[in-house]
């Protein structure tokens, strides 16, 4: 369960101040598969940001499974990080000089997880998300955006995390491919039961989703 | 794959980049190398010149200068007041004279130049012949108005009085028929070289005469030590208390050879005998004439010793900013790592075991190149250092002048001085000369050495980049979209 209450963030900018989150409240529910929608500049990529503890809110709270995230040290957002989250970015994020599964390995790495068993389910998660064969040793360049996209959900899921968030997950696709991306994350999210929440523009997407928020201004607008 | 294999692979993630960091990190280490090999050679052959020159202290009667006549003298009671010195364990005294044959009609030659008292005559005969067109050795012969030798002219006999004949001119004495003398005994008996006791037919008993006085061959040495240090063949060895009475020359010494228990010392002894003897005599230490020998030399460990600092400053500082601009180019992917969990640590660890991976490679080559260049390098520094240096000593006149002199070497009693001054200016102008044939090796140690500074400049340059991966935030993976 994830539980926002009157989150802020605000940044300086010269002499003022800017309000990129302001007093933004929702909840998502366990297996959910939510969307947040608005204008470039909304605030979108900083709360989904901020509900990944890349970087620390102004005041709120942000609940997962009863903890208060905004209220851990350092190495605890760390572990938070690597096992509770999952992220898919728009550009992908792969490590280039790295093969796919090598990717996908590297949370589990982190994890502590040991050599021969992160492998094994690095080739699994590919397998699942619709790559396989020789292409599971290819680096990140010799894979088209699709296939790179599809790396990038395997290596979110490699920890299985409660909660995956997605920036603009099919931002940089065609819109066939970006429809099958969605819907393996669909999909994803119903099998595993895990939480996605999906940052886009695209209201055809977002229209598919079981939630939608949409922001302004830093603002929720409607939920 | 773990951080360190990751670390190495990203080491070699941009090929045109990975051998420009080397290629300069090489030459940085190569000089480096080459320095500390250089510094070793020197500082090596430092080391055995001064080893070389043994714990003595000359002291010769004041007023030395090039062969002029001076009227000073040095006494064994004066010498007494150096025997109670601290670490002083022993004084060789000489009174050195020159005697020619009594039937040449040729002029006779005293000590310095001088004209011999009519009394410096000996039955014996030179055992060295004259080759007037030779000019090796450094020795030049001056026939005074000009004109042709006498046809009976003989070469003057030098007549060495010492109160301890086992050593004379730095020089172990090695008899090979009959007995050593007793040194401070006055009882007319004399040591004669090989050379002389065969052109005088001479054996352990017979007898020759010197100041008209009966001498009596105790034994007969032969010539020993280096060609700088023997004694020469035209000598005669007898003791101090001898000489001193039948040349008239009562308490004269000519010089004398202090033995200091350790080189450490023998600064410290130079300059207590100096006080003691003030004015009355030129007091010189070995390690002084060897310091000056090596001063060019220790030019050349200074400019090395600079060079190698400097060439590892310099590899830290290219490591550095490598790192740094490899840090600042995949900030983005140092935010994903830490989106994914990674913490600082594993980072940091990461960037280091690529700069270690490209340091150790840079290493190797610096190694290579350092091996290559290291013995042109010194051999070019020494060179360069000694032929300044040369320069500077042929303007003051002074060194490279051993073995010159023959005749006028020596200065009225100091001629005794006079010749062995000369003899040690000429040993340390030799090892001068080696100074060009220094021996850079490139040992274990050396490539110890190699691998230790890179490791040092790997973990001095890229402990700044801990600070700038510490500063990146996850986010900005996020602020990068």
């Amino acid at each position: 369960m994830l539980k926002v209450k009157d989150l802020k963030k605000t940044y300086k900018s010269g002499d003022s101040n800017v309000n990129a989150v302001d007093g933004i409240s929702l909840n998502v529910s366990d297996g959910e598969f939510a969307s947040i929608v608005g204008r470039s500049g909304s605030g979108k990529t900083t709360l989904l940001s901020l509900l990944g503890a890349l970087d620390k809110p102004s005041s709120g709270s942000i609940d997962v499974d009863g903890q208060d995230i905004t209220q851990l040290h350092d190495k605890a957002l760390i572990k938070y990080r690597c096992t509770k989250i999952g992220y898919v970015f728009q550009s992908y994020n792969l490590v280039p000089n790295l093969t796919a599964t090598e990717n996908v390995m590297l949370p589990m790495e982190f994890a502590g997880v040991v050599k021969a068993e992160r492998e094994k389910r690095a080739r699994e998660l590919l397998e699942q998300v619709g790559l396989s064969g020789d292409k599971q040793d290819r680096k990140p360049p010799r894979l088209s955006g699709g296939e790179q996209q599809r790396v990038a959900i395997a290596r979110a899921l490699s920890n299985k995390p409660g909660l995956i968030l997605a920036d603009e997950p099919t931002g940089n696709l065609d819109s066939q491919t970006g429809a099958m991306i969605f819907d393996l994350l669909h999909n994803l999210a119903k099998s595993e039961n895990t939480t996605i929440v999906v940052v886009t523009h695209d209201l055809a997407i977002a229209g598919k989703t079981e939630k939608v928020f949409r922001l302004s201004d830093g603002k929720l607008v409607k939920n | 794959m773990n951080t360190v294999s990751r670390g190495i692979r990203n080491a070699f993630r941009n090929s045109m980049r990975t051998v420009a960091i080397v290629a300069i990190l090489g030459l940085s280490m190569g000089l480096a190398l080459s320095m500390l090999i250089a510094n070793k050679a020197v500082s090596n052959k430092i080391q055995s010149v001064k080893a070389s020159v043994g714990n003595t202290i000359t002291v010769a009667p004041a007023g030395f200068n090039g062969g002029s006549q001076v009227n000073n003298s040095l006494t064994t009671s004066e010498l007494s007041k150096v025997s109670s010195l601290d670490h002083v364990v022993g004084v060789n005294e000489t009174l050195t004279d020159r005697l020619s044959n009594s039937s040449s009609t040729a002029p006779s030659f005293g000590p310095g130049g001088s004209s011999a008292s009519s009394n410096a005559k000996t039955s014996l005969t030179s055992p060295v012949t004259l080759n007037l067109n030779s000019k090796t050795g450094g020795g030049h012969f001056f026939v005074s108005g000009g004109g042709s030798l006498p046809t009976n002219f003989s070469l003057p006999i030098t007549i060495i009085g010492t109160n301890d004949p086992s050593t004379v001119n730095s020089a172990a004495i090695n008899i090979t028929s009959g007995q050593t003398i007793n040194g401070s005994k006055s009882d007319n008996e004399a040591l004669v070289s090989s050379a002389m006791a065969t052109k005088n037919n001479l054996k352990v008993g017979s007898t020759f005469t010197a100041y008209s006085t009966t001498m009596t061959v105790a034994g007969i040495f032969s010539n020993s030590g280096t060609n700088s240090t023997k004694t020469t063949e035209d000598s005669v060895i007898v003791s101090l208390p001898t000489e001193q009475s039948i040349s008239g020359q009562t308490s004269d010494i000519t010089s004398a050879t202090i033995t200091v228990d350790s080189l450490d010392n023998l600064s410290s002894v130079t300059t207590a005998v100096k006080d003691k003897l003030g004015g009355s005599a030129d007091v010189t230490s070995s390690i002084e004439e060897a310091d000056e020998t090596v001063a060019p030399l220790n030019s050349v460990k200074n400019v090395s010793m600079y060079s190698l600092i400097g060439a590892i400053i310099a590899g830290a500082v290219i490591i550095l900013l490598t790192m740094v601009m490899i840090v600042r180019e995949r900030t983005r992917e140092i935010g994903v790592f830490k989106a994914i969990g990674a913490s600082n640590s594993k980072i940091t660890f990461q960037f280091m075991s690529e700069a270690i991976t490209l340091t150790v490679v840079g290493a190797i080559v610096g190694i290579l190149l350092g091996a290559i260049a290291a013995q042109p390098i010194t051999n070019t520094l020494v060179s360069n250092s000694s032929s300044s240096s040369t320069t500077s000593s042929q303007t003051t006149g002074f060194a490279g002048r051993g073995g010159g002199g023959f005749v006028g070497g020596g200065a009225s009693n100091a001629g005794g001085g006079g010749f062995t001054r000369g003899t040690a200016r000429g040993a340390f102008g030799g090892a001068r000369n080696d100074f060009t044939n220094l021996h850079a090796a490139v040992g274990f140690s050396i490539i110890l050495y190699g691998i230790g500074s890179a490791l040092v400049i790997a973990i001095v340059g890229s402990a700044a980049v801990s600070y700038f991966i510490a500063k990146i935030r996850p986010a900005e993976v996020m602020r990068t979209e």
